[in-house]
């Protein structure tokens, strides 16, 4: 299954994707792949990968085609799936991570590993694997090219105003043409304090929440540590809410 | 005096931003108040309610591809923005409405 999690910056979106990925991890064999398109560090830290500059080698890619029409392709006889498998950080329970890349100084300095980023995750469109993204908070190019393949977008919200205002914003820029009609667009209720915070989201985003996270000291004493939520503290209120979505999400996926 | 305020996602921009600018105009300046999120929420933390938040029309919509008539800045902030509490005057710079827009 292909997932996408986006919200509004600070929602709680990495946390939630990479617990969510290590727990998809043990209960398939499938490889778990997970999409950071995020230039700032996030899902690496909360999947636990210990380094935060974990960029494809630009060397996977070659150019075909003329400078000024070209195009990149993975290098003779790799598959999308070999790269990762071959060349993408790994986490414990074997969550692959591939992270789009760093700004450092001038954004052109990353650029071939970027190239490497977009056909890799363009390849493993059909791959058998299950592909789960972190985007990029708030409503700045939120769908990132590669969500628009998809199964299920998760918008991350809380039930304040602004965030369930950017969820609702997230919610109507992902309908209209864009998805295909099969993309389910769900909401996850993230530092949930009161029983009533699910039906507010829902009231106020029209989407359907399929799970509710607790506002949980748990997820802030890792944050602070710098650690994964899921080795922290992986019986915590937050971890339990992530299992239970997996599972709902796993039944829901086509 | 031009103040930018930058930082990770959900680290506090926004709320630093509005209080800075609430409490600027209260001792006497006159503060303009620019959203350059594309994901605008500066109304709320202004104190300028939902309703007036969401009904902005950010800068770039509003001039549109009319640069050979441009205006000043000051006419458009005037025409586009709005009032928020202490005379902060806010605008919007982007709002994106399409969910592919540019590159990352």
């Amino acid at each position: 299954m292909r997932v996408a999690f986006v919200g509004k910056g600070g929602a709680g979106k990495s946390v939630i994707a990479g617990a969510f990925c290590r727990l998809l991890a043990r209960s398939s064999d499938r490889p778990v792949v997970a999409i950071d398109s995020d230039s700032m560090p996030g899902l690496a830290f909360s999947l636990g990968v210990p380094s935060t500059d974990t960029m494809l080698p630009p060397e996977i890619v070659e150019q075909v085609g003329p400078d000024s029409e070209r195009e990149f392709v993975l290098r003779d006889g790799l598959t999308a799936l070999q790269a990762v498998e071959r060349y993408a950080a790994e986490s414990a329970d074997g969550v692959r991570l591939l992270q789009f890349g760093k700004l450092r100084g001038h954004v052109r300095a990353a650029g071939p590993s970027q190239q490497a980023f977009r056909v890799v995750v363009d390849g493993l469109r059909g791959a058998d694997c299950h592909l789960i993204g972190d985007l990029p908070g708030g409503t700045r190019q939120p769908f990132f090219g590669w969500a628009s393949f998809a199964d299920i977008i998760i918008v991350v919200a809380e039930a304040t105003p602004s965030s369930m205002l950017a969820a609702r914003r997230l919610a109507r820029l992902a309908r209209p043409g864009g998805p295909a009609e099969h993309q389910r667009i769900v909401a996850v209720v993230n530092k949930a304090v009161d029983p009533a915070d699910s039906e507010h989201v829902a009231r106020f985003t029209k989407l359907r929440v399929v799970g509710v996270v607790p506002a949980d000291p748990a997820v802030w004493a890792a944050e602070r540590a710098g650690v994964a939520l899921i080795d922290a503290a992986p019986a915590s209120p937050a971890v339990k809410a992530i299992t239970s979505l997996v599972e709902s999400i796993v039944v829901e996926a086509p | 005096m031009k103040i930018a305020v930058v930082g990770k996602g959900g680290s506090g921009k926004t709320t630093t931003s509005a209080i800075l600018a609430r409490t600027l105009a209260r001792s006497g300046r006159h503060v303009v108040a620019l959203d350059c999120d594309t994901n605008p929420n500066l109304g709320l933390s202004l104190g300028l309610g939902m309703e007036a938040t969401e009904g902005l029309i950010s800068l770039r919509d509003s001039v549109g591809d009319d640069v050979e008539h441009a205006r000043t800045w000051e006419s458009i902030v005037a025409r586009f923005g709005a009032d928020a509490p202490d005379g902060v005057r806010l605008a919007i710079v982007s709002k994106i409405e399409d969910p592919d827009f540019g590159c990352p």
